[in-house]
């Protein structure tokens, strides 16, 4: 168990000499102490392109999101970072993870480990967070080893995650394989990072998902309109049914 | 109630219902049900993930619906009895309606507070940029920069008099500003963390700070001195306000209470617990709409019972809740914000209380109906401030998107 490199918290090697990752790792400590974040987004880049797109502006921004993503970790690189302060002085009432798709030189099991010892680390130091665990998306155009991998450790990742507390797992990345099982261009424009549009079809479920985890108030809702489409809808000159609200 | 599904709805639930125990893995429940709802072969991919398409999207719609169905009202409301013009406008009913006069850029990050300045034209506004700046409202003209906080600004108050601008700044200090030379006359040191907000007792000689030290100062103006430390919060002290006659300091915090401080004593009178995440604000509800509150809680056919003194909190549980501090008792809470609530006021004339908030919008509620009368979609970003004029009809808010903007009421 000791063995496995994928759930030893290790910095990203400086190779490029530019010492961008601990920049942006200082810059996410620094920002963990000014804002006061309702939603935390954990991962690669996966979710930190999300940040360009503009439902960033429009869907993740208004529920008080901050980002902890850097392109290119991997789950113990992750591990270092939230060991190493970006967790301190928040509060946030979800996390969502998503890294794991650049463990390339872990087996399945490995990285499913590293995945899950994200999960319990958050859990620790942020007890009162519920944690939204996305599966890892399928990439390749057509059929392939990673695929299969992927498909394995989010295997894993179910059974696992059942063992824990206050974690949820979702996969929003059914709707990106095509009728044929190839992945279209138009969602991911190098088979592997997500389009504007395959952003907004992936991600929309999770917008709704944290809306409903966020303002639970939702489900007397739900009550509501089934009682009232039964009988007759709402009168729209009718006051009442909206002041009620 | 029963409802009556056609044949081929029927068939098509059954398929949604068939792939939702498909997708999640429930085999054995996938194929009795198959077996009993006679359903053989595989499960036709447009059916995929349908069952939490519905689920989901009716809420969603519900809620479009009854946001359409509240606008519609309000436009219907105005065509018929039309807003009143400019000059039948009474100065108990006017709020702040839409296009608004003004839209004030200069600012290079959120805008944290505006203040209207209480004798002349001015408003003044903070923000994370570090400055302060000062504004014409009448004409929408830029006056000045104040410049000299090293981090973001805060919250920003006048004197009574309006010849003393107090600001506070993430950079712990908190400062003096003298109007009629625009300089810096004073910096108080003391707290040791973020300075949250800032305002001035009712005789312009003490001023009182709140910040993310869990502590509330109070400072003697002449001398720059604290003269009392107010503890007892158990986070960061989002905001203070005091009372008229200054004798009741109300604050408010992360640790979700609000709290009424008697100012001779340092005592904390009453703890108020219900809002379930971080308070943002506070405003002391005196006079004229105090007297709203009590006819909005009295019961039929009694004199009102409840004496005051009375409270209005917003919180980030996008209520804003309306306290007795007498008794020490949340009397009505308003529900509408979709959003942190940032931002109160309460109107001059009294009937109302106006909110800002993170959902964009600012918001009139009528105190005695406990309602929300009217929803102004007023920023592109967050609404972080608001303020009103206390005899000429302008609000002003202030927004994430960096821009002031200043309201004609009617």
């Amino acid at each position: 168990m000791g063995s496995n490199p994928a759930i030893v918290p290790t910095p990203v090697e400086d190779v490029q000499g530019d010492g961008r990752w601990l920049s942006m790792h200082q810059h996410f400590v620094s920002q963990a102490h000014d804002l006061e974040p309702d939603v935390v987004l954990v991962g690669d880049s996966m979710l930190a392109n999300l940040q360009i797109t503009e439902l960033w502006e429009n869907w993740f921004a208004p529920l008080h999101s901050m980002n902890l993503s850097v392109g290119g970790d991997q789950t113990q690189h992750v591990l270092w970072r939230l060991h190493n302060g970006e967790l301190e002085c928040i509060q946030p009432k979800v996390i969502v993870v998503m890294v794991g798709t650049n463990n390339h030189s872990h087996s399945a099991e490995q990285v499913a480990e590293g995945i899950m010892e994200v999960c319990k680390l958050l859990n620790e130091k942020q007890p009162q967070a519920d944690i939204v665990l996305l599966a890892l998306l399928p990439r390749g155009e057509k059929e392939n080893p990673i695929r299969e991998k992927h498909r394995k450790i989010n295997e894993i990742l179910g059974e696992e995650s059942k063992k824990i507390e206050r974690i949820q797992m979702v996969d929003l990345g059914r709707d990106l394989l095509q009728a044929d099982g190839t992945i279209s261009h138009r969602d991911m424009f190098d088979y592997l990072h997500l389009t504007h549009r395959g952003y907004r079809r992936v991600f929309q479920p999770l917008h709704d998902l944290l809306t409903q985890m966020l303002h639970g108030d939702d489900s007397h809702l739900v009550n509501e309109i089934a009682a009232a489409t039964h009988s007759t809808l709402p009168s729209p000159s009718d006051p009442a049914s909206v002041a009620a609200e | 109630m029963k409802m009556v599904l056609s044949q081929r709805q029927r068939e098509e639930l059954n398929k949604a219902v068939a792939d939702y125990l498909c997708s999640n893995g429930y085999m054995d429940a996938l194929e009795a049900f198959k077996a009993e709802a006679d359903m053989p072969g595989e499960i036709e991919r447009k059916y995929s993930g349908l069952l939490e398409k519905k689920w989901t999207s009716v809420i969603r719609l519900q809620k479009k619906v009854m946001e359409l169905e509240g606008k519609l009202h309000e436009a219907e409301r105005e065509f018929i009895a039309g807003a009143p013009t400019r000059d039948k406008r009474s100065p108990a009913e006017w709020i702040p309606r839409p296009p608004e006069k003004y839209c004030l850029t200069g600012h290079r990050a959120p805008v944290t507070r505006v203040v209207i300045h209480p004798v002349y034209s001015l408003l003044v506004s903070s923000s994370e940029d570090g400055t302060i700046k000062i504004w014409d409202y009448e004409t929408g003209e830029y006056e000045r920069t104040l410049k000299g906080h090293t981090d973001s600004v805060q919250d920003i108050a006048f004197d009574p008099a309006g010849k003393i601008l107090a600001s506070c700044s993430a950079d712990m200090s908190i400062k003096l500003w003298d109007l009629s030379t625009f300089e810096c006359t004073k910096t108080l040191h003391g707290h040791d963390h973020n300075v949250s907000s800032v305002t001035f007792l009712p005789t312009s000689d003490f001023l009182l700070s709140a910040s993310r030290d869990k502590s509330i100062k109070m400072w003697e103006v002449a001398t720059g001195y604290c003269v009392k430390t107010f503890t007892g919060h158990r986070e960061w002290v989002r905001m203070v306000r005091v009372n008229s006659d200054g004798s009741l300091i109300a604050s408010c915090s992360n640790d979700q209470t609000v709290r009424v401080w008697l100012t001779q004593t340092k005592e904390c009178k009453v703890e108020l617990r219900e809002h379930d995440h971080v308070v943002e604000c506070v405003a002391w509800c005196e006079g004229s709409s105090a007297a709203s509150i009590a006819t909005a809680t009295a019961t039929d056919n009694r004199r009102p019972q409840n004496q005051g003194p009375f409270l209005v909190s917003g919180a980030r549980d996008k209520t804003i809740k309306v306290w007795d501090v007498g008794v020490g008792m949340c009397l009505f809470t308003l529900v509408g914000h979709d959003n942190w609530v940032r931002g109160l006021v309460v109107h001059p004339g009294g009937n109302y209380i106006l909110s800002a908030s993170d959902d964009k919008t600012v918001r009139t509620w009528d105190i005695k109906n406990k309602r929300c009368q009217k929803i102004l979609e007023a920023h592109t970003h967050f609404c972080t401030s608001i303020d009103m004029h206390r005899s000429a009809p302008y609000v002003i808010t202030g927004s994430v998107d960096q821009t002031i903007k200043v309201w004609e009421c009617r």
